[in-house]
C-alpha cells in the first residue's frame, strides 16, 4: 500500500521506503530512474512508467514541479512487487513521486541526490522541452549519467537541436525520436552501396524523425542530402533518391518499449550527436 | 559488412539474423520437435530473428500430410512456447512448412526431401543453405548422415548438422559416430547439442568469472576449499525408461551436462569468446580431470519414497524398467583438475533422479578466514563464504557472508546476498533451444561441444564404468525424495566435509 506524505522531508520518504520494503520481496535495482514531468506531462509519464519498472527494476523518482504552490514537498512512496518468471520469489521496485512546491521546484538536484542508489547509473527522462537556461536542467544534468529526451515533444525544432548540442559534452544524451528511426535506419543501411551518393531523402512522418534521418545521412555519407518532409504521425514512407525503402517488419514499438531501450544504453552516442549537428 | 565499408552501419544495433536457409528436422513427429524445437522456432519468429527467407522440412516415419503435421506443430507451440500465441506469426512460419513421411533409409523418401528443399529454394529463396537437425535416436544417425552425404550438393550454399545427445554410449561408439559424421561433414559443420550450454545462467558463469575483477584473483586453490556441483531432479525416469535403462545417470547427465559445468567452472580465461578459444580452454580442463580411484565414484538407484508428500514408485517399479535393473539413477564423484590453478582442490559432483528437489547449482566454497577473532562466539552460525551459482530454478547468484547479529556483543551469522537473474533483467530468459538453433544457423559453435571434448568426457566415463563392472551394489539404495545414498555422504565426509543442503 503506497504511503502519501504531505509537506514532508526526505528522511520521512526514506523511512517510508524502508517500511514498504519490509513486506518481504527482494529489492533488486539496476539504476535510479529520475523523471522530470511538469504537470502537463504527468499523465503521459505515468502511462509510460506503467510496466516499465517491471522491465527495469529500479528506484524511480518522479519529480513534478509546482513552483506556484506554497513551498514544501509532497510525496507518494510505493514499493511495487513483481513475480519472477519461473520462480516463487518476488522482486520489488521502488517508486517515489515527489511534488516540488514553491522554491523547491528550482532545486531538484538537492532533492534527488539523497535518494540516488549509490554506485548505480542515474538516468533522467525529461518530459517535454527543457527550459534550456533553467536551473532545473543545469542541476539535473550535473547529477545524472544519461539524459533521455524525446525531441518530438518539442516545438522549437530544428533550432532546439542547437541548444541540445550544448549538453553533449556534459552528459550522455538519448533521444526517443532517434530510437524510433532505428528500424528504418537499418533498412536504409541495407541499400549501401547504392546510396553512397544519395542527394535527396523524402520522409513521410513526424518532423523530428525526418530531421534526424536526414542529419544521419548527411553525417554518415559526408555529403549534402536534401530533405523533403511530408507530415505523418509515424514514419510511413522513406524514399532515398528514387529508391523506396522497404518498411521494417513488425509493429512499431510502444513509448514504454522506446524508453526501455534507452535505459539499457550507456555512454555517449557519437552517431546521434553527429546526426543532430547535421539536422539543423 | 563492416562499418569501414558501410558508414551507415555505425552505431546500429544489428540483430544477429542468419542467412536465408531451410531447416530439415529428422524425427519431426517426435517429442523433442513438439516440446522444444517448434516452440523455439516460434519464439525466434516472434522476435524477427529467423531469416526472412526460411522454410522447415519435417521428416519422420509417421504417415501424415503437411497440413496434419503443421496442425500438430501449431498445437505444440500453443502448449509449450513461452510466448503468447499470435496467429499472424504462426501463419508466416507455417507457410514454409513441408512434411515428408518416409523411412530414413528409403531412397525415394530421401529424394522427396531433396525435392521439397529445391522447391523451398525456388519459391521461398532459401538459397541452398541447409540446417539438418537429427532429433532422432542415435541408432538412426548413421543412416541419415550417409543419405545426406550421398545427396549433398556442395556447389551451392552452406550446410550445418545439429546432433542431439546422447553422442555415443562410450568412447569407442562416440569415435565411430564422429567418423560417420566426418565422412560427409567437416567438424565446423557439426553442432553437437548439450542444451545446458544454451542456458543463460550457464553462460552467465563466464560473465561472472571474466567480467568481474573481484572473482578471478581468488578463483584458485589458494582461496577455494572445494567446489560442489549438483544436478538434481525430483522427477523419475518417466517415459524415457527405454533409453535410461541402457544409459543411467552417468551417461544421461554426468558425461555431458555435469562435466561441461566442471569445465566452465575450472577453465582458464579464453582469449576471446569465439568458438575455438572457449572450447580450447574447456578441453584442457577435461584433459586434466582425474578421479583418485574407484572409491571416489558412487552410484545409487532410487526406491520408493515421498516426493512433495506423495508416494512414488521405486525405479525398478517404473514402466519398461527391468525388475532387477542395475541401472544407476544417481552418481556422485570426487574429481581433481590437475593443473596449477586447481591442484588438490576437490570438485564434488552429484546428479540424480527422484532427489528431494529439482536444483542445479555450482557452489564455490572458499576457505575459512585464517584467524577469525569471533570463532568462539560465532559458533555454528559462522560458515565459510560460499558463492552459489543457481543454474535452475531461481536462476541467479548468491554470496554467503558472515554478518554481525544486531544487539549487544559480537554474535555472527551467515547471511545470503542474492542476485536474482530474472529480478534484475526482466526481459524473460530465452529457452536454451532458441539460442542454440539460432547459433547453429549463424554458424557460431561456441555453445556446442567439439569432438575432442566429447572424447575426453567419454574417456573419464569409460574408466568409471569399467571399474563398476567389477562389483554389484545392492540396489535400490536410496529413498525417493532424499539426497541420494549413504555412500554419497561418506564420499565427502571422508574428507571432513559435507554436501551442502540445496
Amino acid at each position: 500500500m503506497a504511503q502519501t506524505l504531505t509537506n514532508t522531508t526526505l528522511a520521512a520518504v526514506e523511512r517510508a521506503l524502508i517500511e514498504e520494503r519490509e513486506e518481504g520481496a527482494q529489492r533488486t535495482s539496476v539504476m535510479t530512474h529520475v523523471v522530470w514531468a511538469p504537470p502537463a506531462w504527468l499523465k503521459a509519464a505515468e502511462r509510460t512508467l506503467a510496466g516499465l519498472s517491471e522491465r527495469h527494476p529500479s528506484r524511480t523518482v518522479l519529480l513534478t514541479p509546482a513552483p506556484r504552490r506554497k513551498p514544501g514537498i509532497d510525496a507518494v512512496v510505493d514499493v511495487r512487487e513483481f513475480a519472477v518468471q519461473g520462480s516463487s520469489r518476488c522482486i520489488a521496485s521502488e517508486v517515489v513521486e515527489l511534488t516540488l512546491k514553491g522554491a523547491r521546484a528550482k532545486a531538484p538536484a538537492s532533492i534527488v541526490l539523497p535518494l540516488l542508489i549509490s554506485d548505480l547509473p542515474v538516468f533522467c527522462r525529461w518530459r517535454g522541452e527543457p527550459g534550456w537556461d533553467s536551473p532545473e536542467l543545469e542541476q539535473l544534468v550535473a547529477v545524472v549519467d544519461r539524459l533521455v529526451v524525446d525531441s518530438s515533444e518539442w516545438e522549437g525544432l530544428p533550432a532546439s537541436y542547437e541548444r541540445l548540442m550544448q549538453l553533449f559534452g556534459r552528459v550522455a544524451v538519448s533521444d526517443i525520436a532517434w530510437t524510433r528511426t532505428e528500424a528504418w535506419r537499418i533498412r536504409i543501411a541495407a541499400l549501401w552501396p547504392g546510396i553512397r551518393r544519395a542527394k535527396k531523402v523524402e520522409v513521410t512522418g513526424p518532423q523530428p524523425d525526418a530531421l534526424l534521418l536526414a542529419g544521419w545521412l548527411r553525417s554518415r555519407l559526408r555529403r549534402q542530402v536534401e530533405l523533403e518532409h511530408k507530415t505523418g504521425r509515424t514514419v510511413r514512407r522513406i524514399v532515398v533518391d528514387e529508391t523506396e525503402v522497404e518498411a521494417p517488419p513488425g509493429p512499431a514499438p510502444t513509448p514504454s518499449d522506446l524508453l526501455s531501450q534507452q535505459l539499457d544504453v550507456f555512454g555517449r552516442d557519437p552517431t546521434y550527436e553527429a546526426a543532430v549537428q547535421a539536422a539543423r | 559488412m563492416s562499418t569501414v565499408e558501410n558508414p551507415l552501419l555505425e552505431g546500429l544495433k544489428l540483430r544477429r539474423t542468419p542467412d536465408s536457409c531451410a531447416l530439415v528436422v529428422f524425427g519431426a513427429s517426435g517429442d523433442l520437435t513438439a516440446r522444444k524445437i517448434f516452440p523455439a522456432l516460434y519464439s525466434l519468429a516472434l522476435r524477427y530473428l529467423l531469416p526472412e527467407h526460411f522454410g522447415v522440412v519435417g521428416v519422420a516415419r509417421t504417415e501424415q500430410t503437411t497440413r496434419q503435421w503443421a496442425a500438430a506443430m501449431r498445437s505444440a507451440v500453443q502448449e509449450h512456447a513461452r510466448d503468447e500465441f499470435d496467429d499472424s506469426v504462426w501463419e508466416a512460419l507455417a507457410s514454409g512448412l513441408r512434411y515428408v513421411a518416409t523411412d530414413f533409409a528409403d531412397d525415394k523418401g530421401q529424394d522427396a526431401v531433396v525435392a521439397e528443399l529445391s522447391e523451398l529454394d525456388e519459391k521461398r529463396g532459401t538459397d541452398g543453405n541447409r540446417v539438418y537437425y537429427l532429433a532422432v535416436p542415435p541408432a538412426a544417425f548413421e543412416t541419415i548422415v550417409d543419405e545426406l552425404g550421398k545427396r549433398r550438393d556442395r556447389s551451392r550454399g552452406w550446410t550445418r548438422l545439429i546432433v542431439e545427445k546422447p553422442f555415443g554410449r562410450d568412447r569407442a561408439s562416440a569415435d565411430a559416430l564422429n567418423a560417420t559424421l566426418l565422412r560427409s561433414f567437416s567438424e565446423d559443420e557439426v553442432f553437437r547439442i548439450d542444451h545446458y550450454l544454451g542456458k543463460e545462467t550457464v553462460q552467465n558463469m563466464l560473465a561472472l568469472r571474466f567480467a568481474n575483477g573481484i572473482f578471478e584473483p581468488v578463483w584458485n586453490r589458494q582461496f577455494i576449499d572445494h567446489i560442489q556441483i549438483t544436478v538434481a531432479e525430483s522427477i523419475g525416469v518417466g517415459s524415457r525408461a527405454g533409453f535410461y535403462e541402457s544409459a543411467g545417470a552417468i551417461r544421461d547427465i554426468f558425461q555431458n551436462h555435469l562435466l561441461q559445468l566442471v569445465a566452465l567452472t575450472a577453465m582458464e580465461p579464453p582469449i576471446d569468446f569465439t568458438a575455438d578459444a572457449v572450447r580450447n580452454e574447456k578441453v584442457k580442463v577435461l584433459r586434466s580431470l582425474h578421479t583418485p580411484g574407484p572409491k571416489s565414484f558412487v552410484r545409487g538407484q532410487y526406491g520408493r519414497g515421498l516426493i512433495e508428500g506423495e508416494e512414488v514408485a521405486g525405479y525398478r517399479e517404473e514402466e519398461d524398467v527391468d525388475s532387477d535393473s542395475m541401472t544407476e539413477t544417481f552418481v556422485a564423484a570426487k574429481l581433481y583438475v590437475d593443473n596449477w590453478r586447481w591442484a588438490d582442490t576437490p570438485f564434488y559432483v552429484r546428479a540424480g533422479k527422484r532427489l528431494a528437489r529439482r536444483e542445479t547449482t555450482i557452489a564455490i566454497q572458499f576457505q575459512r578466514a585464517p584467524h577469525p577473532p569471533f570463532a568462539e562466539i560465532a559458533g555454528d552460525g559462522l560458515r565459510p563464504n560460499v558463492l552459489l551459482i543457481h543454474v535452475q530454478p531461481d536462476e541467479g547468484v548468491s554470496l554467503a557472508i558472515g554478518a554481525k547479529v544486531p544487539g549487544q556483543g559480537m554474535s555472527i551469522r551467515t547471511v545470503h546476498m542474492d542476485f536474482l537473474y530474472g529480478g534484475a533483467f526482466r526481459t524473460g530468459l530465452p529457452e536454451a533451444y532458441e539460442r542454440l538453433i539460432l547459433d547453429a544457423m549463424l554458424g557460431d559453435a561456441t555453445l556446442f561441444t567439439r569432438a575432442d571434448e566429447v572424447d575426453e568426457q567419454w574417456a573419464l566415463v569409460d574408466t568409471v564404468v569399467a571399474a563398476w563392472r567389477r562389483d554389484r551394489p545392492v540396489f535400490p539404495n536410496y529413498e525417493a525424495g532424499t539426497w541420494g545414498p549413504r555412500s554419497a555422504d561418506e564420499l565427502i565426509q571422508r574428507d571432513g566435509r559435507s554436501w551442502r543442503r540445496p
